[in-house]
């Protein structure tokens, strides 16, 4: 078929080859044309470009494109692995600024307590907590510091605010505070302003009862309680809190009335421990309020 | 081996209560950790290791409380061995009957050591101290050994050891 085809038009054979040879002399023509002439076929051929400038401008937009990708790729991989450790770097100086913020509050809580404890006329030591209510049946603390840094039963345990409670087991590194919101814990205290004492004691809800006030006793709401220094524990005049609620039945022989401690002790972070006083009236704390004639003290 | 894992157990879970307890307490109702864990272990296994798991707890918390070595050593040991035993008598361990058993065991426990640890309270106060603390702790242990129950129940499941929880009636 095809032999067919070609041998029908051998004709158009002949001028088909004798347009290739003619274009190819043309081409030899324009190479050795003069550069004048030479500029005049790039007069004409400078339209011509334009047809591949369209495709010329998409390859290199997206060759560019790639490359831009590319780049950016193994950019953004470093940029990623540079976000990554700032990240860690962030965490830990969050973390690092968490602690010091601790650490600073701690300090500031100790320090009140080291002010306090400098000024105070009484034998401490500073302790700090590490652990509270192993048994829910008991509200107490444990404390850093044991028998081996001189810590004794029966010792008290308070803040620059007021009274906290008594140790009443002690450890060779550690001992166990009963707060004063405890059943267990019973100290004697007294008002400040009329000086009548009763016995401060817990009860099982955690609130701090006085019990055993006087009968004729003038106590009234907001009056400050303070410890009366009777017992070996606690010398006269630590502030325990102030008066709530005071109730008289008719049939009781004493008043008694519910405290709202000065201490707050859930917040607590440190306490100091009591570890000697001398229980007289001279050795008080001037800034205990006791400054009350000796006969008006005594009665 | 497996006397290490028991004991260091026993060691982080007074710690834990000694540290976390606070965290987890609801309207001033502290859970107590170390009895709900012997309650579950005890259901989980049976009354011998409830019994040894309770008193080596026990006597851990008896040394950073308050009271005497020996409260809460026999109260934890009595209510794992308690937990043990029902085993024997349930057909099959379900969160349900954790929450009755551990209302119960806890129940019974807080009644004792409301009797050891406050014996100065009077009738009112013990009254008092039954309502407000006693009962909403026994409530708080027996859903808290539920949750925790049904956590343990179905890993078991999925791990296909479920049948350790099965009644041995």
């Amino acid at each position: 078929m095809i032999r067919s085809e070609q041998s029908s038009f051998p004709l158009a054979r002949g001028i088909r080859r004798l347009l290739v040879g003619v274009f190819i002399l043309f081409l030899l023509f324009l190479l050795f044309l003069p550069r004048q002439s030479q500029e005049w076929l790039g007069h004409i051929g400078g339209p011509m470009a334009i047809i591949l400038e369209g495709p010329l401008h998409v390859i290199a937009a997206i060759q560019g494109s790639v490359g831009e990708t590319w780049d950016h790729y193994v950019a953004l991989q470093n940029v990623w692995e540079e976000n990554q450790s700032l990240q860690k770097e962030i965490q830990r100086l969050q973390g690092e600024q968490n602690q010091l913020r601790e650490q600073a509050i701690l300090a500031r809580e100790f320090q009140k307590l080291s002010v306090y404890q400098a000024t105070a006329p009484m034998t401490m030591m500073p302790a700090r907590i590490i652990g509270r209510n192993v048994s829910n049946w008991y509200r107490a603390i444990v404390i850093d510091k044991g028998a081996r840094d001189g810590i004794h039963a029966e010792m008290g345990a308070i803040t620059d605010a007021g009274v906290v409670g008594r140790v009443v087991r002690v450890n060779p590194t550690t001992s166990i505070v009963l707060l004063l919101s405890d059943p267990n814990v019973a100290i004697t205290g007294m008002i400040q302003t009329s000086r009548d004492e009763g016995i401060i004691q817990g009860t099982p809800q955690g609130n701090i009862h006085m019990k055993y006030l006087p009968p004729l006793s003038p106590v009234q709401i907001g009056d400050v309680v303070v410890t009366s220094g009777l017992t070996d524990d606690f010398p006269r005049g630590l502030h325990i809190g102030h008066i709530q609620q005071v109730t008289k039945a008719a049939t009781d022989l004493f008043q008694s009335g519910e405290i709202t401690p000065i201490v707050d002790f859930s917040k607590l972070e440190g306490v100091l421990v009591i570890t000697s006083f001398q229980p007289t009236i001279a050795n008080e704390s001037p800034s205990s309020g006791e400054s009350l004639p000796a006969s008006e003290t005594l009665r | 081996m497996i006397v290490a894992w028991y004991i260091l157990l026993c060691l982080g879970t007074v710690v834990a209560q000694a540290t976390f307890s606070a965290m987890l307490s609801i309207n001033d109702v502290y859970p107590d950790l170390c009895l709900v864990l012997v309650c579950i272990i005890g259901f989980l296994t049976n009354e011998y290791k409830g019994l040894m798991i309770g008193l080596t707890m026990g006597l851990f918390q008896d040394l950073l409380a308050p009271g005497g070595i020996g409260l809460n050593m026999i109260l934890k040991g009595l209510a794992g061995s308690l937990a043990g035993m029902t085993t024997h008598t349930i057909s099959t361990i379900t969160a349900q009957a954790v929450v009755i058993a551990t209302l119960a065991l806890s129940l019974v426990c807080g009644l004792a050591s409301l009797i050891v640890a406050y014996p100065i309270l009077d009738g009112w106060e013990a009254f008092h101290a039954i309502l407000g603390n006693l009962v909403p702790q026994a409530l708080y242990h027996s859903l808290l050994a539920a949750g925790i129950f049904w956590v343990i129940h179905k890993v078991r499941k999925a791990f296909g050891m479920v049948h350790s929880v099965q009644g041995r009636r």
